[in-house]
């Protein structure tokens, strides 16, 4: 167990929360909202495959109760996203930067998917043709971009976690 | 059980907190889905909305002052010892004008939200968008007034120039009002000129289109739109856009028929919540 990993994750949740809270709803690109919460967990999945599911569902439940969104829906998404990029990271890690992109680009993309259908199940009054083209898609790209810009920060500040650790 | 933040190494422990948060959060859903408007789930994000919508107002703030200290670290390249005076007395006058400006808008904007309230003879309370949406599901915003204001779920809610929603969650001292623009939304409308009656409805694009209109009815780019009081859900005879694209000719059943909103989204700071209006007065207003 790693308290300074664990510190740089809960730290990071707390920003990301922060940051859907407080700036996505600026940074609207065409029918795109960033989701700074599903991006976070997916860097933090890949980084962190050692990290527990509390985490990811306690940001997911967040970002449904500000939005207005199905409660639990993203909850469900972040909690199986992240179990399953985790379980991957192990069970893939090739040492190189390729299966970490991969999981994230994918797992942007399942999750937005997965949530869109949620969001339709839940009577959104669209199509769904409209709803996966029109917004799951763009979103999940946006939400892609903005994990692969998230990883390399926590991958840095956990490996300063790990030698903090290893000086006391 | 684990489910604190701790790391989770045993396998058969992390399915089991797998599968537990997996049942609960969809035992949410389930629940969010069957329950009503007044649900106990969606009470509680309405209660959330309150607590997150002041943090949008922190980053709008945030970014207005990011854009000063940017304004201040380029200012800083130029000669101090002739120009700081100059500067500064600049800066104060620049301060001022963009005090003023931004006073003479939000009176514009006010004023507009007057001029309706008084065409229209409404009885409501204006308040402040406070916040928007943060996903890009839903079109919704949160106002910084509610139940202690007098404010109910299902007023309707309208700009400067005509309706842009409907409350669909209140709290103490703010509401969420869903958006026209939303794809949830659904007006009962009028087309002023042919009286033909039908449904505004958004969509995830933002687009208003018509629809539910009687094929053989005549229509024409330029056409008003009015809400037309069915069903109740909105108050009879308040603005909602004008038609900008007719898809298809009149006794085509699937012709779509686009309209344009009154208000841009982005653009509302201040609206008016409607307890009451004499809508049916401002509609023949608008007709003569």
């Amino acid at each position: 167990m790693n308290s300074a990993r664990r510190i740089v994750a809960i730290v990071g949740a707390l920003v990301a929360v922060l940051l859907q809270a407080a700036i996505a709803p600026a940074m609207e690109i065409g029918p795109a909202l960033p989701n700074f919460i599903l991006a976070f967990v997916l860097a933090c999945a890949v980084t962190r495959p050692e990290g527990g599911l509390a985490l990811p569902f306690a940001l997911g439940l967040a970002f449904d109760l500000m939005g207005n969104g199905p409660v639990g829906g993203m909850a469900f998404v972040c909690t199986a996203l992240s179990f399953a990029c985790m379980r991957l990271s192990v069970v893939l890690d090739n040492d190189t930067l390729f299966m970490p992109i991969v999981l994230i680009v994918a797992g942007s993309l399942l999750g937005n998917l997965v949530y869109g259908i949620l969001v339709l199940a839940c009577g959104a009054g669209i199509g769904i043709g409209e709803a996966l083209v029109g917004c799951a898609l763009p979103c999940a790209a946006y939400d892609a971009v903005l994990a692969l810009v998230m990883f390399p920060v926590l991958l840095r500040l956990m490996r300063l976690g790990d030698a903090q650790m290893r000086v006391h | 059980m684990a489910l604190n933040f701790q790391d989770m190494h045993d396998p058969r422990i992390m399915r089991v907190v797998l599968a537990v948060l997996i049942v609960a959060s969809l035992a949410m859903v389930t629940v969010y889905a069957r329950e009503g408007e007044g649900g106990v789930l969606h009470q509680v994000q309405s209660g959330a909305h309150a607590v997150f919508a002041p943090l949008g107002l922190v980053g709008s703030s945030a970014g207005a002052a990011v854009e000063d200290a940017g304004q201040a670290v380029s200012d800083a390249g130029a000669s101090e010892e002739t120009l700081s005076a100059l500067r500064q007395r600049n800066a104060e006058l620049t301060e001022l004008l963009t005090q003023s400006e931004e006073y003479r808008l939000e009176a514009e904007r006010l004023q507009g939200l007057l001029d309706l309230k008084d065409a229209y003879q409404i009885e409501g309370v204006t308040g402040r968008v406070i916040g928007r949406s943060t996903d890009a599901w839903n079109q919704t915003i949160t106002i910084d007034v509610g139940s202690s204001a007098g404010v109910e779920t299902g007023l309707t809610v309208v700009g400067p120039s005509g309706v842009i929603g409907q409350v669909i969650g209140v709290q103490g001292g703010s509401a969420t009002v869903r958006l026209l623009t939303d794809p949830k939304s659904g007006a009962a409308a009028l087309v002023q000129s042919s009286r033909a009656e039908g449904i505004v409805r958004g969509s995830l694009s933002g687009q208003l289109t018509l629809q539910n209109i009687d094929a053989a009815v005549e229509l024409k780019t330029g056409d008003v739109v009015l809400t037309s009081g069915l069903g109740g859900s909105y108050v009879k005879g308040l603005l909602i856009g004008t038609i900008v694209r007719i898809e298809g000719q009149p006794g085509d059943g699937s012709r779509t028929i686009y309209v344009s909103p009154n208000e841009t989204p982005q653009a509302l700071e201040e609206v008016t919540v409607v307890f009451d209006a004499k809508s049916e007065q401002a509609t023949e207003g608008q007709d003569e």
